[in-house]
């Protein structure tokens, strides 16, 4: 078998009493993009500081290549780090900061200006080497600091939420433009970020991290259809929940609704009859209508409350009979045309958008 | 209009209050710069004359000697304090630890504390524990070091904040190891903080006579406590001549080094890390 790009095995990192990291396990195969995605403080910068030896972990083992790489200093690990605020050295030109990683490789003058033209190429940046990192805008600088860390050839792209800084229009662009320039290079790269959004586009799989663990791994639509937790199933996009508890029939395991309605669903292994569980419904998946569903749907009766208009979509959210609260995204056309606040509607979702969670 | 007026009106009084604070500078200044070409033997303004013998006796040992002297001392009191300073702005920026805000108070205390008293206290402590024949330049150096140091600290540790706080981090994931990082990347982003701190350190100790009041000995006299002692006989042209020279040097640093590093920028400015 072919030894990981990257494996952390059993990785803990402890800050007095608390616990950044509390066991993680990763492997990150040759050329893979894979995501840390997690809400601030979960523990996903810290996993990267301990990969890049900034600091030591607690506990656990960091193998690039198969060769462990605790005993190694930042500067012999063979790693690449593009940071949120860039790091740019401001004394030195664009295509001396480049150049930096080369130097201190000891690489002749003559390969380094070509590799170091070839890098700002690759970034689009030719023509802007003897720019002072002041003298560039926040994209050209990401772009300087993407090509000093691509120039050294690491085996190893680190990426430490490179695009926060950026505007909204930038940031789109750059996603898909790492990304492309990471399956062109087919560097092995880990990426942090707490924009799902980053995450679903750049990544062959995502680790959705909580509290210094990971909660699910897997690949972009994995996460996003099929969420293994509730944590999971709330951070990446938005979702319904309902209460229901697993209930035992003859016919198989079934779901019983907080009002004594059961329901036909796939049930995750491991679950107890009676066990406490969320029925989730992503909103866009949730149909509304006028009249009561087909048999074997969620079906719950409400009234529209309010109806946000975002465009190509509406988002319409229902106070439900039973005192919940649901809702749903329709496009704009027919199916919602006349629904307005106090519209008596039934909120609908077949068995197939339905996943039941633990609770 | 009404607006344009009333910023004109604005413009108008800083104007005002610019030249009044040039005046009350540069008056003096120049009232004894006149004084020292004053052909009378009596320091009168306007001078009466005109002659260059006080200037004559300015350039003379006995008072070239004391520059001298002041200039050694200033350079030397520099450049021990910026080689404190440089750890101690490290450690006090870039560290947590215990005692660091005792370490704080005792480097900057010296600011807040009256030289005259700190002199005396030198004094004593030199006698104290034996070490009366360094009184003189050795002392002085020691006492200069002491109230030079929280400039040049103060500088340094300045520009050490304006440092993004990865950039170790970067330089080590390019595969520099600390030597070479300090070597390549920090020391040229420190280093006009460095040279502000140098610079203020030896103004400081150039301009002092609180401390130094204290310390000298026969032949090891700043120009400053020089100058005081010869004002018990009167304000003699000489002394104007006198004071004109010392005050030429420090603005004469000050100039060489803004057109080298651009001190200024780093004073009033100091955005340069973005």
């Amino acid at each position: 078998m072919v030894d990981p790009a990257l494996s952390l095995a059993g990785i803990e990192k402890r800050y007095g009493d608390t616990l950044a990291v509390a066991g993680l396990d990763l492997d990150v195969a040759e050329g893979e993009f894979v995501t840390l995605l997690g809400p601030s403080g979960c523990g996903k910068t810290t996993t990267l500081a301990v990969v890049a030896g900034f600091f030591a972990p607690s506990k656990g083992d960091v193998r690039i290549k198969g060769r462990s790489v605790l005993g190694l200093p930042p500067f012999r690990r063979d790693i690449g780090v593009v940071f949120q605020d860039y790091a740019l050295f401001a004394h030195m030109t664009a295509a001396q900061n480049v150049a930096f990683g080369l130097m201190m490789r000891r690489v002749s003058k003559p390969e380094i200006e070509r590799r170091v033209a070839e890098a700002l190429d690759l970034v689009k940046l030719s023509g802007l080497g003897g720019r002072r990192p002041h003298e560039l805008s926040g994209g050209q600088r990401q772009r300087v600091a993407l090509a000093r860390a691509l120039v050294i050839r690491p085996a190893i792209l680190l990426l430490d939420e490179p695009l926060s800084n950026l505007d909204l229009k930038l940031r789109e662009e750059m996603r898909l433009e790492i990304a492309e320039l990471q399956r062109r290079l087919g560097i092995t790269t880990l990426f942090v970020t707490h924009d799902q959004g980053e995450a679903l586009v750049m990544s062959d799989r995502v680790a959705v991290m909580n509290a210094g663990r990971i909660e699910q791994l897997g690949r972009p639509v994995d996460i996003y259809e099929r969420p293994s937790s509730r944590f999971v199933a709330e951070f990446i996009g938005r979702m319904n929940l309902f209460s229901a508890r697993i209930a035992a029939e003859t016919a198989g395991w079934h779901v019983r609704l907080a009002d004594g309605r059961v329901l036909s669903l796939p049930v995750p292994a491991a679950m107890a009859d009676g066990a406490a569980v969320h029925v989730a419904v992503r909103p866009e998946k949730a149909r509304l209508s006028r009249h009561p569903a087909p048999a074997g749907w969620l079906v719950f009766r409400g009234t529209v409350e309010r109806i946000l208009y975002l465009g190509a979509t509406s988002e319409i959210r229902l106070q439900l009979e039973n005192g919940g609260r649901a809702t749903a995204e329709a496009a704009n056309g027919e199916e919602i045309a006349g629904f307005t606040p106090g519209t008596v509607v039934w909120f609908t979702a077949p068995p197939e958008a339905c996943r039941v969670l633990p609770a | 209009m009404r607006q344009d007026e009333r910023v004109s009106g604005a413009w108008i009084a800083l104007r005002i209050v610019v030249a009044v604070v040039y005046l009350f500078m540069f008056g003096p200044i120049l009232i004894t710069a006149a004084v020292s070409f004053n052909a009378s033997n009596r320091s009168l303004f306007p001078p009466q004359g005109f002659s260059l013998r006080w200037w004559g006796r300015a350039l003379s040992p006995d008072w070239l000697d004391p520059l001298l002297f002041s200039l050694e001392l200033g350079a030397a009191a520099s450049v021990l304090a910026t080689l404190l300073a440089l750890p101690l702005a490290f450690a006090l920026v870039r560290h947590e630890f215990r005692g660091r805000n005792a370490l704080i108070a005792l480097t900057l205390g010296p600011l807040l504390l009256p030289a005259l008293v700190t002199g005396v206290g030198i004094l004593q402590l030199f006698q104290y524990v034996g070490l009366r024949d360094y009184i003189g330049l050795p002392a002085l150096v020691a006492g200069h070091v002491v109230i030079c140091l929280p400039f040049a600290v103060r500088t340094t540790a300045i520009s050490l904040q304006g440092m993004p706080p990865n950039l170790e981090n970067a330089a080590a994931s390019l595969g520099a190891p600390p030597w070479r990082t300090q070597l390549h990347v920090i020391l040229p982003l420190v280093k006009n903080g460095i040279v502000a701190g140098a610079v203020f350190a030896f103004i400081h100790s150039f301009t002092d006579v609180n401390l130094s009041l204290f310390l000298v000995r026969p032949g090891e006299i700043p120009i400053n406590v020089k100058i005081l002692g010869f004002l018990e006989f009167g304000f003699a042209p000489t002394l104007a001549a006198v004071s004109v020279i010392t005050i030429l040097i420090p603005l004469l640093v000050v100039v060489a080094v803004q057109r080298m590093t651009g001190l200024g920028d780093f004073l009033y400015a100091e955005r340069g890390h973005g």
